[in-house]
């Protein structure tokens, strides 16, 4: 039976367009401009959702964009939310949290045995004997969830923007139109946020029956459109505040990160349903959602109705149930003195009985359960929370429209810092104190009737001008007027329970007062315990009465039970949308391209990509790497070190920066000669290492390890602040390409095409100059870290390229081959180097790795030298030792962070780990690097190794470089 | 001097384009026909100009060195200027200066006789940039979506520069006239060059506009 009304002035569907859309696996027709709810619900489908917990039938609760009652799947997105997400033509929806459909559930027997599973059950029940728990967590993961998670879903680019504007308003209510037209009047840029669909809030659906407030919604929406400077953004929900009055704003295509100069909190209130048995029943939902389905979507919320009221609301509800032509069966009002509201006498006059002081005690479901039969109304005394039922009677109804009062949606304020009281006339937690820039207008504020609402955004926008620094006149906004809009206590006691507080995860009245009860009574263990606010509405139909049912537990005030955190996200949000387009930064070298034509496997080295080592058909990643490894060994290897830190430092007091940064002496370092650096932090501990070429007496071009190069120079840049040094320190990384030939026949490779002559008698290690390569100046430093003759090469990056290829073609008749990182830090570990990062970690210090030779403890200061100090006077722990396996060992390799133990002490002690190890092709056998007791550190000791499977392998000390 | 040409940090070889030579460095002139070319720089237009030539200098010495060379200097720091027809000059802060010779520019050339061991208190930058000009209506958009500061005319006076994030890395931006158009101009470290490349051009794209080449803006 289509529950579709005849058109509605001002609805939001378009009647043009049909859509077809499928639910359960049955065709179903909505309008363009329907959410997937209202099409349901026009198409007479009641039963939408089921219960997270205990598997209820669930039908429309808020229908306030955070219902989540109804989330469904289309097959490949998931707990999509029906109040929000428009009908498109095609889609097959189902309910997510079945099994075997929304009105067969075959989980709903939960509901039945729903006693023995009350709050916190799990938690007492599952955790004895533990060898059942991983039995119990399977089951308990299996049944929790809604949706199910999609990893074939596809990658949808949702793009992360950033705005600016002098005033963001959040809210397009009456307040927040009001605001954003007296800002904008004034000069502002203005954006204003609204999570609807369209402007105007509570305007486009809470007339009571009459057309005046859609007469201001009109007036204030045409004032709006034609003033140029207001920005308006719809369908688009404020998620969160952030520092700076950064807000972002979630809409359908991405995240816009709008910066502010001021910002106007409109977001109004959450209307909170009262609670009684069966509130949660299919057709029991809230009066606004009433309106908003037949003033927005033209539907029909139910055909016979009772509206249980404790305010004013409930009395404009019910005239527009008339209004739509739905039968008013009764009206309760909890409120003992009787019906005070105007609307009441029209009521009375259209023949609805008011049922003062009474309550609905319970709603009696159908037969199948899935629907409302009637409700039991009984006299009731709302100050008490006192129920007569010795004098119920019923009444049939099919449907229930609650109104009992309202909470502010003020996360975005709490999340700025701002102060909430409690205000007993209006039985709200109202602003007190805001930070600068933040301002709030309308019922969020404590301001309820529209003529209020619409002079307080104008109050708001008023302040917002005089905080910008302009003139603008005072707005006085009176207080509240008449009965207090929310009530005090909306909570109807029941001994069978189902009077449910939060609808996400099926928390009923008992549940808080067992939890009280075991000692969580406070709001925020309460929280934790009963998961009230956890769900995915995040408490924001439930939290409030969660509050004022502590309180009465407690019989403290509301306002010293206080609030729960609010924090950002304000509403579930794809993580799609959080992740962006995804910029991952990454650097390359000039030769990056070589590389991959080269069949490079690369490796993310900080934020470069590197090769590891080359592929080669038919070679393993072990293969390829020794038969790399063994051609630097016989003849010539060429590795692109382009990501190394290069840092100059010029300046007279370049060597004297230097003696303090490092352990070692430069103030006598010749020019043309390069040094090893050393660095530690204060405590001694190692922090880089590299070398230190003296290209001219006030410049030292000094290169640092690839993943430390940033944070060294920003150390640099430190100490120099605090030494106030004559130097200027300037980092090259990725200024100059680097290219480092080894091997053998390095030295024939480069010597026809470099002026000076290479010979070891003229370039001993250690040299570096200024020279020239194909005429491209280049710096040209010997070095010994994988291999004995080798040669760096650093050239301006744009001419990195096109040297390698001028070097791979001269080197072809020599041998030469490009190698990797990984085979880098083999042909390193045969020489017996080690590596910062690798061999060291976050404590320790050069005396454990014997690097003793490069300390210079007599000069006056390094970093580090005072805990050096110390250090060196007390015994050390562990010793970095290289070593190797047995020549013919054939078990089970050790792996990197293999422990190392003592055997001799008779329980296999833990004495060290291995920090470095591999096969090396040119010795053919198994060597590495362990730490060590330093009572096995001498040469010759045997030790033991664990490896993965357990097996113990005898290793022994030698020393470096390793000899075959 | 050298028979090398550099490569510029930037790597379009996927897109084809007519290359060109220009200070020695390998550019690409025309990635289209001159019509297509000529739409995308009126929508959203990524040109790299990474081969221009650079001289950075800093130290307590520099603006003094800069200015004896016959330079007009930039007087407020984080503000660029035209030190010189077609060389623009960037303060990018009390004591450092990028120098840029625009594309028939010339004036680095007098720069490089600087002798660090003869000035005291002034440094050279040796300069490896990665640099774009973005032109179009829409450059906006994408600006928006790469960095967090307010890049609009009314937020960005005529001879500001900004040093921030661009994304998520550190680049260097400033807004010129070019043939009676504005552009922004991106500097950024040229090892993040294909990086940034990348992500200017994805976004173009989206946006309906492309990559274009130096021949569409320089003649």
């Amino acid at each position: 039976m289509s529950m579709r009304l005849l058109k509605q002035p001002g609805e939001w569907i378009s009647r043009e367009k049909t859509i077809k859309f499928t639910f359960e696996g049955k065709e179903y027709t909505g309008f363009e401009g329907d959410t997937i709810t209202s099409a349901l619900l026009a198409a007479g489908v009641q039963v939408l959702g089921r219960s997270f917990k205990y598997h209820r039938p669930r039908g429309v609760l808020s229908f306030a964009n955070h219902d989540i009652n109804v989330m469904v799947t289309d097959g490949q997105d998931t707990n999509i939310r029906g109040d929000v997400v428009k009908l498109e033509n095609g889609m097959k929806l189902q309910a997510v949290n079945t099994d075997g459909g929304v009105v067969k559930d075959k989980n709903s027997y939960i509901d039945k045995i729903s006693p023995l599973l009350p709050v916190g059950f799990y938690y007492k029940a599952f955790h004895k004997p533990l060898f059942l728990f991983p039995f119990w967590e399977k089951l308990i993961r299996k049944s929790a969830g809604l949706g199910i998670v999609n990893f074939n879903f596809p990658r949808i680019n949702k793009r992360k923007l950033n705005t600016h504007t002098d005033l963001l308003i959040i809210g397009a209510g009456p307040s927040g139109l009001a605001a954003a037209l007296a800002a904008a009047s004034n000069g502002l840029q203005v954006t204003l946020v609204d999570e609807n669909q369209q402007l105007g809030g509570s305007l486009s659906y809470d007339h009571a029956g009459s057309d005046t407030t859609r007469k201001l919604l009109d007036s204030l929406i045409d004032m709006v459109r034609k003033t140029p400077n207001i920005t308006i953004h719809l369908g688009a929900y404020a998620a969160g505040y952030y520092t700076d009055h950064m807000v972002p704003i979630v809409g359908a295509n991405g995240i816009t990160r709008v910066r502010a100069q001021a910002v106007i909190v409109a977001t109004g209130v959450f209307e909170q349903p009262p609670v009684f048995r069966n509130n949660d029943l299919p057709g029991v939902m809230l009066g606004s959602a009433v309106q908003r389905l037949i003033y927005r979507y033209s539907v029909k919320p139910f055909n016979k109705g009772v509206v249980v009221t404790a305010n004013s609301q409930g009395y404009r509800v019910a005239l527009d149930l008339l209004n739509a032509g739905v039968k008013v069966a009764a009206l309760v009002d909890f409120r003992a003195e009787g019906p005070r509201d105007p609307l009441a006498a029209e009521l009375v006059r259209q023949g609805v009985k008011i049922h003062a002081g009474h309550c609905v005690y319970e709603v009696i479901p159908t037969a199948d359960k899935l629907g409302v039969k009637a409700v039991t109304i009984s006299p009731f005394d709302d100050v008490s929370n006192v129920v007569d039922t010795d004098k119920s009677i019923t009444v049939e109804c099919d449907g229930v429209a609650m109104s009992a009062g309202w909470a502010p949606a003020a996360a975005l304020l709490y999340q700025s810092g701002i102060g909430m009281g409690y205000n007993n006339e209006i039985q709200q937690f109202v602003p007190n104190r805001l930070p600068k820039g933040i301002f709030a207008a309308g019922r969020v504020n404590g301001v309820f009737s529209v003529e209020s609402r619409v002079a307080d955004g104008a109050r708001a926008a008023a302040e917002v001008l005089r905080y910008l620094g302009k003139a603008a006149p005072e707005v006085e906004v009176g207080k509240h007027q008449g009965v207090s809009p929310s009530h005090a206590y909306p909570i109807v006691p029941h001994p069978k329970g189902k009077n449910f507080v939060d609808f996400d995860e099926d928390i009923q009245v008992k549940d808080f007062i067992n939890a009280a009860q075991e000692g969580f009574d406070n709001i925020e263990l309460m929280k934790r315990f009963t998961t009230v606010g956890m769900g995915p509405s995040q408490g924001k139909h439930s939290n409030m009465n969660a509050i004022r049912i502590l309180a009465k537990i407690r019989q403290l005030p509301v306002e010293k039970i206080g609030t729960t955190t609010a924090r950002p996200f304000f509403h579930p949000t794809p993580f799609g949308h959080l992740g962006g387009r995804s910029f991952h930064s990454h650097r390359l070298t000039g030769i990056h391209s070589w590389h991959e034509s080269a069949n490079a496997h690369f490796v993310d080295v900080g934020a470069w990509s590197r090769p590891a080592y080359y592929q080669k058909d038919g070679l393993s990643k072990q293969q390829a790497i020794q038969q790399e490894a063994l051609a630097v060994r016989k003849a010539a290897g060429i590795i692109d070190g382009g990501t190394l830190g290069k840092i100059e430092v010029c300046g007279p007091d370049a060597a004297l920066f230097l003696e303090r940064f490092y352990t070692g002496r430069y103030a006598d370092q010749k020019v043309g000669e390069s040094r090893y650096v050393l660095l530690l932090d204060d405590s001694g501990v190692i922090v880089d290492d590299g070398l230190a070429s003296r290209l001219a007496d006030e410049l030292f071009y000094v290169t640092i390890s690839t993943s430390n190069a940033a944070a060294v120079y920003r150390e640099m840049q430190r100490w120099l602040q605090i030494w106030q040094l004559n130097v200027g320190l300037v980092n090259v990384t990725g200024v100059y390409g680097l290219i480092n030939v080894a091997g053998p026949n390095s030295r024939a490779i480069l010597q026809p095409l470099i002026a000076e002559d290479l010979s070891d008698s003229a370039f001993p290690q250690g040299r570096a100059v200024m020279s020239s390569i194909f005429g491209v100046p280049i710096r040209l430093v010997r070095v010994a870290f994988v291999a004995e003759l080798a040669f760096e090469i650093h050239m301006p990056s744009g001419y990195a390229l096109p040297i390698w290829k001028a070097l791979i073609e001269a080197g072809a008749s020599h041998g030469l081959r490009p190698f990797g990182t990984d085979t880098q830090r083999l042909l390193r570990l045969e020489l017996g180097h080690h590596m910062p990062g690798y061999d060291t970690d976050g404590l320790t210090n050069p005396y454990e790795v014997g690097a003793e030779w490069a300390l210079h403890l007599d000069k006056p200061f390094f970093i580090g030298q005072r805990s050096l100090q110390i250090i060196a006077k007390k015994p050390t722990n562990k010793k970095l030792v290289p070593f190797t396996l047995a020549a013919d060992f054939s078990g089970e390799q050790p792996l990197d962070c293999n422990l190392v133990l003592d055997s001799t002490v008779g329980s296999n002690k833990i004495t060290g780990r291995v920090t470095s190890i591999a096969y090396s092709p040119s010795l053919k056998r198994i060597i590495g690097l362990a730490y060590v007791a330093p009572t096995q550190a001498q040469l010759g000791t045997e030790f033991q190794i664990r490896t993965d499977n357990g097996s113990l392998v005898k290793a022994t000390v030698v020393s470096t470089p390793f000899k075959a | 001097m050298t028979l090398l040409i550099k490569t510029s940090p930037v790597t379009y070889a996927l897109l084809q384009p007519v290359l060109g030579e220009l200070n020695g460095m390998q550019v690409a002139l025309r990635f289209d026909s001159e019509s297509v070319e000529s739409a995308r720089k009126s929508t959203l237009g990524v040109t790299d100009v990474s081969s221009f030539q650079r001289f950075a200098i800093k130290g307590p010495q520099a603006a003094a060195w800069l200015s004896a060379q016959g330079l007009a200097l930039p007087p407020e720091n984080n503000s660029w200027t035209l030190g010189a027809p077609d060389t623009l000059v960037l303060r990018l802060g009390g004591s450092e200066f990028l120098v840029e010779d625009q594309y028939h520019g010339a004036f680095t050339q007098r720069l490089r006789s600087f002798d660090q061991s003869a000035t005291a208190g002034a440094y050279h930058v040796q300069r490896g940039d990665a640099a774009f000009v973005l032109s179009g209506s829409k450059v906006q958009e994408l600006l928006s979506e790469l960095c967090m500061l307010d890049l609009r005319d009314a937020a960005l006076p005529a001879h500001a520069l900004v040093m921030t994030q661009l994304a998520g890395i550190s680049a260097t931006i400033l807004r010129q006239p070019l043939n009676g158009e504005p552009v922004f101009r991106i500097w950024c470290d040229g090892t993040y060059g294909p990086y940034l490349w990348g992500m200017l051009l994805e976004i173009a794209q989206e946006l309906g506009g492309g990559a274009v080449g130096l021949s569409c803006h320089y003649q």
